[in-house]
Parts: C-alpha cells; sequence; structure tokens
C-alpha cells in the first residue's frame, strides 16, 4: 500500500493504483473524458491534468500517473483550473455545438464540462469538421464530427469485445476514428462504444429523438433474455421502454451489455404484442374479454381436475420470474394434481437438471461467474458460448486478453473465441464431445493425476471400469483428433492451479445433455477440481431464469412426463388439456412436424405469450401476458444468482402479467386467498427451497444474492451416442446465431438487424466444392425435411460439418433436425 | 495525405500468392505487421484491400487496426501506383532554379497532377519538399534514379525514355 496526499487529504492506496483511481477512493472528483473503469489508462483527453509537488509542480494526467510514496497531489489550483478550459476551448473548436438536437445532451461529459468550467467564450476560431455521418445501419449513427478522440468506442471493441470495428485512421489534423476502409459501420452491434461515448458522436438510433435523457424515468431491472443475468437500467418515458442506460457500476460486468441488452428491448413495446385475449370460435381466435377467457380455461381446468389431472400437462417457460414458476408448479400440484409440467428441460437444461443433479447433487452450477477471472484455465466446450451468452464472452475475453488465462476449447467448429491471443480450439468431429471428455479423463487416470480426494467418491471404480474403452488411441479417429493432442490437453487441464470448465446449454444444442454434463463433472471432479475458486464447471443456462427453473423443479420429478413425453401424450390423446406458459414449442423443439401434429392434437390449448407465436396460432384461448419490464419479481442467473426485477412500465394494452393469471387460476382451484404480490410468493420460496432460505425480496437489493450450493459429488459414467456418419452427407449442426436468443429476440431490433433470417454455414472448401457462393440459397435435405436457407460462408467451418440456428419460424431448422447431435443432410444449389 | 478515399479503392482480383509468400516470411516474428505491409507493398507496388484481409485473418490483426497503420504512415498507398514513380523537388534551392515550371511541364506532359497515376499506370507524379542534393537542383527522381540540373526540354526526354521500359520489373 501506498500512502499520499490529495488536496490535503491523506490517502492509502494499492501500489497499482494512479493518482486518479486514489483520488476517487478519497471521494475527490477528477473530470475526465477517456477513462472508463472497465478499460486501461489511455491519458488523452488531457482534462484529468493535476499538479504533483514532487515533479516541480509539472501538470500531468492523474489516469495513467501511479502513485508513489509520500505523493502530493493537487486537483484545483489556478493553474489546472486554466488549463482545463484551454482543453474545453481547443475540443469545442472542432466540436459542433449543435446541444439543442443531440441526443447526448444532459447526458454528455463535454457539456456538463463546459458548463461547471463557465467555458461560455473561445479565444480561438477553426472551422468545423465536415465528415460524413453513417446512417447506413438501424441502430448505431456516426457522428464523427461530434467526436473528442477520445478512443473509448476503439478500445472498448478491442479491449472487451475484441471485435476491432474501429481505429484511429489518418494522423494530425485529419485523424479520426474510422473503420476499416472508412466504410459503414458492419460489426456486432453490441453497441459497447454508444454505451461509452462521452458526447453524441455515436449515438442509438432506435432512440433517437425520442426522449430528453433528463425526462426518462430510470428503472433498474434485470435482462430478460440469455441466462447470463446482466442488469440493466430502462429508460422509461409515457408507460414505454424507449432505452437502455449505461451504468459501469452496474453488476459484474461493469455495466457491460450485448445487443439483445442494448437493442433488444423493443419486444416490450412491440405493435405485435398481443392486446386482449383470445378463444376460438369457429375455428379462428378471437378477442375476447379476460372474464370470458379465464371463466373458459377454468372451467377446463375444473374438469381436468375432477378427471385425476392425468389429462392436464404443462410447459413453461424458463423466462418467467421465479414466483410465477413457483405459481405454476403450486398450481399443477396443488390445484390440478398432475406432475407432468417441465421447461423443455430434457431438450435443453438436461445437463442442469440431470448432469448436475446426479454428479453434483444438486442441479446447479457449482461454480460462478466471478470463477472466469480467477482461473488459470478456462476449457470452454463449443465456441458458442460467446454466441449464447455474450456477456460470459466478453469476461472470457478479458481474462483472456488481461490476465492471460490459458483457453482452450473444444468444439466441433471454430467461433470468435478462438481468435482470442494464444487460445487453443480442438476442433473434433461433430457429436463426439462426450467421448473426447471421456478420455481426457482417461488419460487423468492414466496417468495418475487424479487428485487425491478422487479415489473416495461413490462410483470411483465404476467410472475406472467404464473409461478404458476411451483411451485416447480407441477414440482418436472417431474424434478428429490425435491421441497426443488428447493427452496433452488432459495434462495441461490437471496441471493447472484452478481450472473452470464452461458448457453452454440451449435448445439448439441438443448434445449439450446429461452425458456431457456428466463427462465434464467426472473430469472436474477427478482433478479435484470443484469446490474451489477459479474452478469447478459452469453451465451456462440458455434463458434469463434457467437456473430458476431448475431450482424451482419445473421439471418432472414424481413420475410426471417431461416434455417429449408430454407431446407423446398429446399425440395418444392421454393428455387432453395442455398449458402452454411463454414457450414456443412449434419453432424451438425438436422435430417440427411432430410438435405439431400433437398440438393439433390436444383438446383445449391455453398459451400466455406476448405473441401470437406459431404456438399461439394453435391455441384454443390465448392470454396476452407481460414482459419482464411490466412486473416485479426474481430472476436466477448462470451462476446462481438472484436479482431483482423491477416493474418499470404498466402492462401493455390488457395484457396481464403471469403472475396475476396464475395466481387467478390458482387460487380459483384451491379455494384458498390469491397471493397478495410477488414479494408474498418469494418469502414462500425461501421457506420451502432450501437454497433460497434466509433470502427475502428487499434484500436482495440491487445487487442480489449468490444461491449456496452443497456439492455432494458422484461419478456417474457418461454414455456416449453412437454417431454414425453418412457418406457424401454433410454433419449439420444446430446453435445459437449471434446474440438471439430463443424465439423472443426476433421482436428485437437490435438481435434482428445482426442476423435477420436463418442460413446455413459453410467452411470455405465445401461451397467451393459445391459451387456455392456467400448468399446463395441452398437445399438442405435431411431424413426428415427439406429446407432453403440462404448460405454463409466463412472460414468457421471444418470440412463436412455444416452449422444452423434455430430461431427462426420460416426456414425453420427443427424441421429438419428431430434432436439428435448430429443430422446428416446433403446440400444441393 | 495521398492515400484515396474508399470509394476510390479498386477492387479487381489481386493474386494473393506473392502476399501469402511476404506472410509466410515474417510469420514468427514478433511485431510483424509493418514488414508484412511493406513486403506487400513492395510486390504490388500498393496495398490492395484483399492482401488487407488476408494479412488480418493470417496474422490475426483486426482489418481495421491494419487499416489505420496504413493510413498512419506516408509510406503506405492503397490505390495502385505507376511502375516509374517520379518525384521533383519543390524545396527552397529548386524552386530558386525553376523548380515550378519542372512540375508544371510534366503536368502537361503527363497529364496528371499532384500523387496521381496515368491511367496505363506507368507514371505516378509527386512533388516532394526535399531530396536532399541541392547541389544539382532543380532535381527530379524516377524511382531510384536521379536527374540534376533539369530543364523543360529533359522533361520530353524521360518520359520519352521510360515510356519505352518494360512494364514487367
Amino acid at each position: 500500500m501506498v500512502n499520499l496526499t490529495i488536496d490535503d487529504k491523506q490517502v492509502t492506496v494499492p501500489k497499482d493504483a494512479t493518482i486518479f483511481d486514489a483520488a476517487k477512493a478519497a471521494g475527490i472528483r477528477i473530470p475526465i473524458l477517456c477513462h472508463d473503469k472497465k478499460l486501461h489508462p489511455f491519458g488523452g483527453c488531457r482534462m484529468c491534468l493535476v499538479e504533483v509537488e514532487q515533479m516541480k509542480g509539472r501538470q500531468i494526467p492523474a489516469c495513467t500517473t501511479p502513485v508513489t510514496e509520500g505523493m502530493i497531489v493537487r486537483t484545483t489550483t489556478d493553474e489546472i483550473i486554466k488549463a482545463r478550459k484551454m482543453v474545453l476551448e481547443l475540443l469545442l473548436l472542432k466540436h459542433p455545438i449543435d446541444c439543442p438536437v443531440c441526443d447526448a445532451a444532459g447526458d454528455c461529459d463535454l457539456q456538463n464540462l463546459t458548463y461547471e468550467y463557465k467555458v461560455n467564450a473561445n479565444r480561438f476560431q477553426d472551422e468545423k469538421f465536415q465528415h460524413k455521418i453513417d446512417y447506413e445501419n438501424p441502430l448505431i449513427e456516426r457522428d464523427m464530427n461530434r467526436c473528442i478522440h477520445c478512443g473509448k468506442c476503439a478500445r472498448i471493441c478491442d479491449e472487451i469485445v475484441s471485435f476491432g470495428a474501429y481505429t484511429f485512421m489518418n494522423r494530425g489534423i485529419e485523424a479520426k476514428i474510422g473503420t476499416e476502409f472508412d466504410g459503414p459501420l458492419n460489426c456486432e452491434f453490441c453497441g459497447s462504444c454508444v454505451s461509452v461515448c462521452p458526447v453524441g458522436a455515436l449515438v442509438s438510433r432506435p432512440f433517437k429523438f425520442k426522449a430528453r435523457w433528463w425526462s426518462l424515468n430510470k428503472v433498474k431491472s434485470v435482462c430478460s433474455y440469455c441466462g447470463t443475468g446482466c442488469q440493466l437500467t430502462l429508460g422509461v418515458k409515457d408507460n414505454k421502454v424507449l432505452t437502455t442506460i449505461y451504468d459501469e457500476n452496474q453488476g459484474f460486468h461493469n455495466g457491460q451489455l450485448c445487443t439483445r441488452g442494448r437493442f433488444g428491448y423493443q419486444f416490450v413495446n412491440s405493435d405485435k404484442r398481443l392486446s386482449t385475449p383470445l378463444i376460438r370460435k369457429n375455428g379462428t381466435l378471437q378477442p375476447a374479454s379476460w372474464d370470458e377467457a379465464l371463466t373458459l380455461v377454468s372451467a377446463k381446468l375444473v374438469e381436468a381436475k375432477n378427471a385425476g389431472g392425468k389429462s392436464v400437462a404443462g410447459l413453461v417457460t424458463p423466462r418467467l420470474t421465479n414466483e410465477e414458476l413457483f405459481l405454476i408448479k403450486k398450481l399443477f400440484k396443488d390445484g390440478l394434481g398432475s406432475d407432468s409440467i417441465d421447461h423443455s428441460a430434457g431438450y435443453a437444461h438436461a445437463a442442469l437438471t440431470a448432469g448436475a443433479a446426479e454428479s453434483f447433487g444438486s442441479a446447479a452450477s457449482p461454480s460462478v461467474i466471478s470463477d472466469i477471472q480467477n482461473a488459470d484455465l478456462l476449457l470452454v466446450v463449443k465456441t458458442d458460448a460467446y454466441e449464447t451468452h455474450p456477456v460470459v464472452g466478453f469476461e472470457i475475453n478479458l481474462g483472456v486478453k488481461r490476465k492471460e488465462i490459458d483457453l482452450r476449447i473444444i468444439s466441433d467448429k471454430r467461433g470468435k473465441l478462438s481468435k482470442l491471443p494464444k487460445a487453443v480450439t480442438y476442433v473434433h468431429k461433430p457429436g463426439q464431445e462426450v467421448a473426447l471428455v471421456n478420455a481426457l479423463a482417461q488419460v487423468l487416470l492414466a496417468d495418475n493425476l487424479q487428485d487425491s480426494t478422487a479415489t473416495g467418491v461413490e462410483g470411483f471404480e465404476g467410472l475406472k471400469q467404464q473409461l478404458e474403452a476411451f483411451a485416447p488411441e480407441k477414440i482418436a479417429a472417431a474424434c478428429g483428433l490425435d491421441a497426443d493432442t488428447i493427452k496433452t490437453l488432459a495434462r495441461d487441464y490437471a496441471k493447472a492451479a484452478k481450472a473452470l470448465i464452461i458448457l453452454p446449454l440451449g435448445l439448439g444444442y441438443p448434445g449439450h445433455g446429461k452425458a456431457l454434463a456428466q463427462a465434464l463433472a467426472n473430469l472436474a471432479l477427478l482433478s479435484g477440481k470443484v469446490g474451489k475458486e477459479g474452478c469447478g464447471v459452469l453451465f451456462l443456462g440458455e434463458k434469463n431464469n434457467s437456473q430458476g427453473a431448475a431450482d424451482l423443479g419445473i421439471y418432472p420429478t414424481a413420475g410426471g412426463a417431461d416434455a417429449d413425453a408430454i407431446l407423446a401424450g398429446c399425440q395418444s390423446g392421454s393428455i387432453k388439456t395442455l398449458i402452454v406458459a411463454g414457450e414456443n414449442p412449434v419453432v424451438s423443439y425438436p422435430d417440427r412436424k411432430r410438435v405439431e401434429a400433437a398440438l393439433d392434437k390436444v383438446e383445449f390449448l391455453v398459451v400466455q405469450d406476448l405473441f401470437l407465436t406459431e404456438t399461439a396460432a394453435k391455441a384454443h384461448v390465448v392470454l396476452p401476458a407481460c414482459s419482464f419490464a411490466e412486473k416485479s419479481g426474481t430472476f436466477t442467473s448462470v451462476g446462481r444468482a438472484v436479482q431483482q426485477v423491477n416493474q418499470a412500465i404498466k402492462p401493455v394494452g390488457e395484457a396481464r402479467s403471469d403472475f396475476a393469471i396464475l395466481n387467478g387460476l390458482l387460487a380459483g382451484l384451491t379455494g384458498n386467498a390469491p397471493y397478495a404480490d410477488a414479494a408474498a410468493v418469494f418469502a414462500e420460496i425461501a421457506a420451502t427451497v432450501p437454497a433460497y432460505a434466509g433470502l427475502t425480496i428487499a434484500g436482495l437489493g440491487d445487487t442480489g444474492a449468490i444461491l449456496p450450493v452443497t456439492v455432494k459429488p458422484r461419478f456417474v459414467a457418461a454414455e456416449t451416442a453412437a454417431v454414425t456418419a453418412e457418406s457424401g452427407k454433410f454433419a449439420l449442426v444446430t446453435g445459437s446465431a449471434l446474440y438471439h436468443c430463443g424465439t423472443m429476440s426476433r421482436f428485437g431490433e437490435g438481435p434482428m438487424h445482426v442476423c435477420p433470417e436463418g442460413y446455413v454455414e459453410l467452411g470455405r472448401d465445401d461451397a467451393q466444392a459445391l459451387n456455392v457462393k456467400d448468399g446463395d440459397t441452398v437445399a438442405v435435405k435431411s431424413a426428415s425435411g427439406e429446407l432453403r436457407l440462404k448460405a454463409k460462408v466463412g472460414t468457421r467451418m471444418p470440412q463436412g460439418v455444416v452449422f444452423a440456428p434455430y430461431h427462426f419460424d420460416e426456414a425453420s431448422v427443427n424441421s429438419i433436425a428431430v434432436g439428435a447431435p448430429v443430422t446428416w443432410v446433403s446440400i444441393s444449389k | 495525405m495521398s492515400n484515396a478515399p474508399a470509394e476510390e479503392i479498386p477492387t479487381a482480383d489481386i493474386d494473393l500468392e506473392a502476399a501469402n509468400h511476404v506472410i509466410d516470411k515474417y510469420l514468427t516474428l514478433p511485431g510483424n505487421l509493418m514488414p508484412v505491409l511493406q513486403g506487400i507493398q513492395d510486390e504490388y507496388g500498393y496495398v490492395p484491400k484483399p492482401t488487407i484481409d488476408l494479412v488480418a485473418e493470417r496474422l490475426n490483426v483486426y482489418p481495421s487496426q491494419i487499416y489505420g497503420v496504413l493510413t498512419f504512415y506516408a509510406q503506405f498507398h492503397l490505390k495502385p501506383r505507376g511502375r516509374f514513380i517520379i518525384r521533383v523537388c519543390v524545396g527552397t534551392a529548386c524552386h530558386v532554379q525553376g523548380a515550378p515550371r519542372i512540375v508544371e511541364t510534366f503536368f502537361d506532359k503527363l497529364g496528371i497532377g499532384h500523387a496521381e497515376t496515368t491511367p496505363d499506370l506507368r507514371f505516378t507524379f509527386e512533388k516532394v519538399a526535399c531530396l536532399g542534393a541541392c547541389g544539382m537542383a532543380p532535381l527530379a527522381m524516377v524511382n531510384d534514379s536521379t536527374y540534376g540540373s533539369m530543364t523543360v526540354q529533359k522533361v520530353g526526354d524521360i518520359i520519352a525514355d521510360y515510356s519505352q521500359r518494360p512494364m514487367k520489373k
């Protein structure tokens, strides 16, 4: 620790702190334009000049000068004020004073500092810049005339996003922030640059001219797309969510968001939202009153309950709040007497609900998100972790670039993570994940690298026996990796003091199920890397509340039917009433034909959703539900973080929250009084779900809480499914497109600009052999169907492997993929 | 700045073999971006866009960053340059010895202006501040050859001479 004096205040800070950090710690504000706490110091704007007595009173930038023992710093002498005024005069020389029409007005650091330092006249004169404004994309407008060259956009895009869209180009007075060949912006559109821009050079187009900054009501909440659990601040006016507001002090991610979080909020106030309940009359869905719809639903549910409850089932999205999930579980168990309720766990979350539950003793990740930065080695299964959970991807980027974490990826394709410095991608043949991970575990045993605790864990002998079949030499050919490479990876993993395994989950990843989770758990347990900081296995649940759905038992626990069995039941007629809350099985579950046929047979289908989805279109009653912005409650995200969701706007149209709908139905069926509010339900969750014991909704505050987990380790043999290659055909692997999540992201402007439609991605060699160019339409044919998809040609895919994302209705990939990790397809023009 | 704005950059098919060769040579060298770009410019006479994408992919550098480097240094060119680079000194010594008339004559005879290239890609003309040989003023250079005590008549001779020479190196 170093002691220094700033403006006569004694400060003690760590020795790697800068004067700026020390002043901040002492509560002294130093004005600055080019600083963000997530980025490396830059020293570009010269606003943070301070005087240091030991440097003969020279003016030096506080943000790049490290502290030294006994340093005496002055931040507000007359000379400093004069220097800062001049910096502002020079910046205002070129900066257009178009504040009345600038979206940043009110939130502009330059405007605020000009006001604070009373720079009301300029001693200098010059012409303004005449740069062309980039209006080419619908999300980010770039007006380089307003730019003050702080470089934050270029730095965040490099340091955190690792896309590198921006650069300083040219020299001297001609220098500006530009893109490759000074063309229009063409990137992932995460909007990180917009969030850190201190002026209005980069503005969010969806928010442009929507509201003045100071007229917005700011409400803290949690993003409702993927399971990462990013905190965000919604900017609200006139009952509309108009924007998300950057706050560098929010959450583990320091306010960093992806396209979904930043530009994907439009679904909340979308014109396509359902405004009234719909009831099917004479074959068509017609608007009805809530009374009429709920009376009808209640009557059908009472009928089902009286018939014993076995004929009613539920498919629930893990996008609902914990409180809503609790209510629907209770509705089924206590109200209807049915255990047939699932959140597509078997399709998307079996790694948690079956894998982790058996191997670690509870359906939760033993690790938390902060373990990523604390690890020495990261073993990521599939590069898709970046696509499914971009902000987790940013954490990986940061860890690899700043802390030199050794990144190893086992994947069936390359991806953005593969490009990180020194990252090693082990590209294996599709569908071989489990065999490969088993082989890694086998190497640990063969080399005697297992941890001393491993031998005492239940199932050790059985595992040892089972793994004999997975010696690297035996599986190398099938995996497409040579035995020595596998051995090196296993040894490096075992020898790393702290190693974390990351496994993304989702409806697009049928291979990431129970067996893979167990194989990874075995590997972590064998090497003793569970239950320590920077170690373990982190399961990335697909949806915002996937972990909550697992915690609250939204999967068949008492012999009920899972999603697969529910659909079979619908088909066979044993399930007559089906409640679908927020799920869209028609597009997202495997084997579309089968799903559609099953849903068509259901006698009474109730769908609660924001939109008239492909599934809702088949319903007998559709109930308009509320988005996350219209309700309060909690989400439990990746790494077991429970966070509070706050209502930002009143329900849109006649929509009612799932909480209100379920609360009413439950009270009607059980005869009990309805719950007063979400807090009351949360109190009951805290009383009945052990992990939530002792928590209250109010006690979560802004930061939330990390749920405790007790690991009860057990080795379970991970079974491999045989992958039989079909000669002359391509291996189709499915997954998430960048920045899409489920089917809800189709109603967000951001994700739809980055990826507007389904596609099939091929490697260059395959494309050449097929004579297919980027953008051509190709026919993709599997045993179960045929699709016409746009081809995307790139360097990611190995030969013989193609990729297609699942989110889209038109060209819905589940009409050719039926839930196997690999689908064999032929491709023709 | 002699770099062309984006819309003027030709995107003709470029044979990337020479660029690949340059990259191979420096692949393992730390800080290899500058020598690679210089090598590519030596091969093609300028840095063609497809080679930037290739360098970005093979060296794992953002294309934007490469563009930043290319526009920062005056030595890099983003549009094709002539086979023969004619440089005429317009420094003080050459100026008083009549350099402006030499420049005007080149403009007239070549039909191009400063920092421009003839459509047949034979000549690029540049005015430069000083070539460091004031004793030979007025001075012109064509690639590495120096022509001292320039006259208006010599301009025609030089152009005629270089118009005969082969375009291939």
